[in-house]
């Protein structure tokens, strides 16, 4: 190829992390910076010194620690729960035919809720919790989250489990197995990395969520992160500090859940075809 | 004992795949279903193993009626067009399977495994993945993976269609061999006529759904109920001409060609006047010298297969094939001497294809 445009083409790559990665790491150094540094103008890029009074201001002082306690068990919550629900959905919908071709609407029926924009129930779902007794509860976020990643669920490991040959469950199935059987030994296994993929997704949408957090959290037993950080701004001030060294923090639970995933994403491109 | 199917139908939407099939397997038969594509043999198979359901219609395995009874009780093992070999698990894990999930002890199941491969000779491959594996050794494994729990009945699904030709021969013969060792009733659905040929004790000719003829090879192959499984069988295909019988003198007679019919011809035609004259290439002799009462010819095209010679002739507006020693040799367009045996003919009404 051309030695000019794999040039370019570095050039424009690299410009392109910069600007994505700029404000990261410019979140990343307010962290570790004095009040003093924060706003120096010229910006300090590099040479301040750093130091971790924000951090225990955050963890120690504040609860950011019980913010970070909810976002794990609310985000691994609904993730685990939309997954159970919408692989075995998902598995129906992609080998059981259904008469009149009701199993492809059923399909664009659980898609199409996605389609609707999740504010208009926003209210609606503050009052059912109400009348449940959740409001301000995990559990409440665990519900609603996974009412919103179900139907991705369904739709990305439908497409995966359409890829698996039904060859391979019915051999499981003459060899003696019962279906489930099937399912659990043949079929998962094999769309390991469509379950990796979804979960990770699932996990960042639950993770980043602000809208139901914000409408059915109101004390810091069950408020999440995202809604934690926002508050730091108050009509007395803005807490940056405190808020990069939360946001820093928010960003390493779903960075490290993604890198031990990703050989497993990597994985199932190896496996191979059925047959020769 | 043996599998036993009365009056088995199936249908897909509007249309009957499998039409009032009725046929009974022995004890340890090899039985081969051979048929064109979209023939209904392969669902057949698949009703027998339970993945699909009949419509209407019994099927019996040992005498014990099994419609409802799901795949994974019927006891039979399936080797799949695919070989469905599991992807993830090694060879060994793959054959061992079927143990595992019977829940038989470890040692009992590495013992089998062993056996098994020992058998199939693949012991050398039993650590290694299916994707690493030759078209032939996945075969193997797939065999392997349904010999070792010693099922009531094997069902194949054209397990040699994926291997090149060399390949398939060879196993051709050792699959025969195996089955012998085994003595386990055998379902083989193929649309190799050459396969049925060799491996079956009876074959059954399936076409558009419904049985054409359930005999063993030689029957179907010198005694073929109709025009479709003579066509079928054999390979070149059968010669047929139509024509009309004249009754004196007695002969067959299509445009210029005139046949004189052997008394045992006569008889079977019955008065029947039309119907269609079947000649396998076998029974045409070809001569380049001019000989009494041999018809004249000329030939379209010569196939040299190096054993013996396809003579592709034409003749009175009939395209006739041949079969010649492999020393014969005509040039393309030149005359020939054309003789039928007709101690070896066929005559088949014109409508519905039935050898009279």
């Amino acid at each position: 190829m051309n030695p000019i445009r794999t040039i370019l083409k570095y050039i424009v790559s690299g410009l392109a992390l910069v600007v994505a990665l700029a404000p990261v790491y410019w979140m990343l150094t307010i962290s570790f910076k004095h009040e003093v540094d924060q706003f120096a103008v010229p910006p300090k890029w590099f040479s301040f010194s750093p130091t971790l009074e924000h951090y225990a201001d955050a963890f120690l002082g504040r609860s950011f620690g019980q913010y970070l306690v909810n976002s794990l068990v609310v985000a691994v919550g609904s993730t685990a729960c939309a997954l159970a629900l919408g692989t075995l959905a998902a598995y129906a919908l992609a080998r059981f035919r259904l008469p009149r071709k009701l199993d492809r609407k059923l399909a664009l029926w659980i898609l199409s809720t996605r389609m609707m924009p999740a504010i208009v129930t926003a209210v609606p779902l503050f009052l059912i919790m109400r009348d449940l007794r959740l409001v301000n509860t995990r559990l409440s976020l665990v519900i609603v989250y996974t009412a919103f990643n179900l139907p991705f669920v369904v739709w990305m490991m439908r497409g995966f489990f359409a890829e698996v040959p039904r060859d391979l469950e019915e051999a499981a199935m003459v060899d003696g197995d019962s279906r489930l059987g099937a399912f659990c030994r043949i079929v998962l296994p094999l769309v390991t990395p469509g379950l990796a993929a979804t979960a990770v997704f699932c996990l960042i949408v639950s993770w980043n969520e602000f809208l139901f957090a914000l409408v059915l959290t109101q004390t810091d037993d069950a408020m999440t992160l995202p809604v934690g950080i926002a508050g730091r701004v108050t009509q007395y001030g803005i807490k940056w500090g405190a808020m990069s060294a939360a946001g820093v923090v928010a960003m390493v639970p779903i960075l490290a859940f993604a890198l031990a995933v990703q050989r497993y994403l990597v994985r199932g491109l190896s496996l191979g075809a059925v047959k020769g | 004992m043996g599998i036993s199917l009365t009056n088995l139908t199936k249908t897909f939407g509007d249309s009957t795949v499998v039409d009032d099939l009725s046929l009974e397997i022995a004890d340890g038969e090899f039985v081969v279903f051979l048929g064109p594509s979209g023939c209904g043999k392969t669902t057949t198979l698949r009703m027998i193993a339970g993945l699909e359901q009949p419509a209407a219609g019994d099927i019996r395995i040992d005498g014990e009626r099994v419609n409802e009874v799901p795949p994974q009780r019927r006891d039979i093992a399936m080797v799949f067009q695919s070989y469905a070999l599991y992807p993830h698990l090694t060879v060994a894990d793959n054959i061992a399977y079927p143990l595992r999930v019977r829940k038989l002890a470890a040692a009992e199941i590495q013992k089998q495994v062993s056996q098994t491969a020992a058998l199939l000779e693949i012991e050398s491959l039993l650590m290694r993945r299916p994707r690493d594996l030759s078209g032939g050794e996945r075969q193997r494994v797939a065999l392997a993976r349904a010999i070792v729990r010693h099922p009531r009945a094997f069902l194949m699904d054209e397990p040699l269609s994926n291997l090149d030709a060399k390949l398939r021969l060879q196993m051709r013969g050792e699959l025969k061999r195996l089955q012998q060792t085994l003595e386990t009733t055998t379902v083989y659905v193929t649309h190799d006529q050459a396969e049925a040929m060799t491996l079956g004790n009876r074959v059954a000719v399936m076409n558009r759904g419904k049985l054409q003829q359930f005999d063993t090879p030689l029957e179907i192959y010198n005694r073929p109920t109709n025009r479709f499984v003579a066509e079928f069988v054999g390979s070149p295909g059968m010669n047929f001409i139509e024509g009309h019988i004249d009754s004196s003198p007695p002969a067959f007679v299509r445009d210029g060609l005139k046949l004189v019919l052997t008394e045992d011809l006569l008889n079977q035609s019955g008065g029947q006047v039309s119907c269609t004259l079947g000649i396998r290439p076998e029974s045409v002799r070809v001569s380049n010298m001019q000989t009494d009462h041999w018809m004249a010819a000329t030939v379209y095209v010569t196939e040299l297969m190096g054993n013996e010679t396809f003579v592709i002739l034409d003749m009175q507006s009939q395209r006739i094939i041949a079969r010649t020693p492999g020393d014969f040799r005509a040039e393309t367009g030149s005359a020939v001497w054309v003789d039928f045996d007709l101690t070896k003919a066929h005559l088949f009404d014109r409508d519905t294809g039935l050898r009279l």
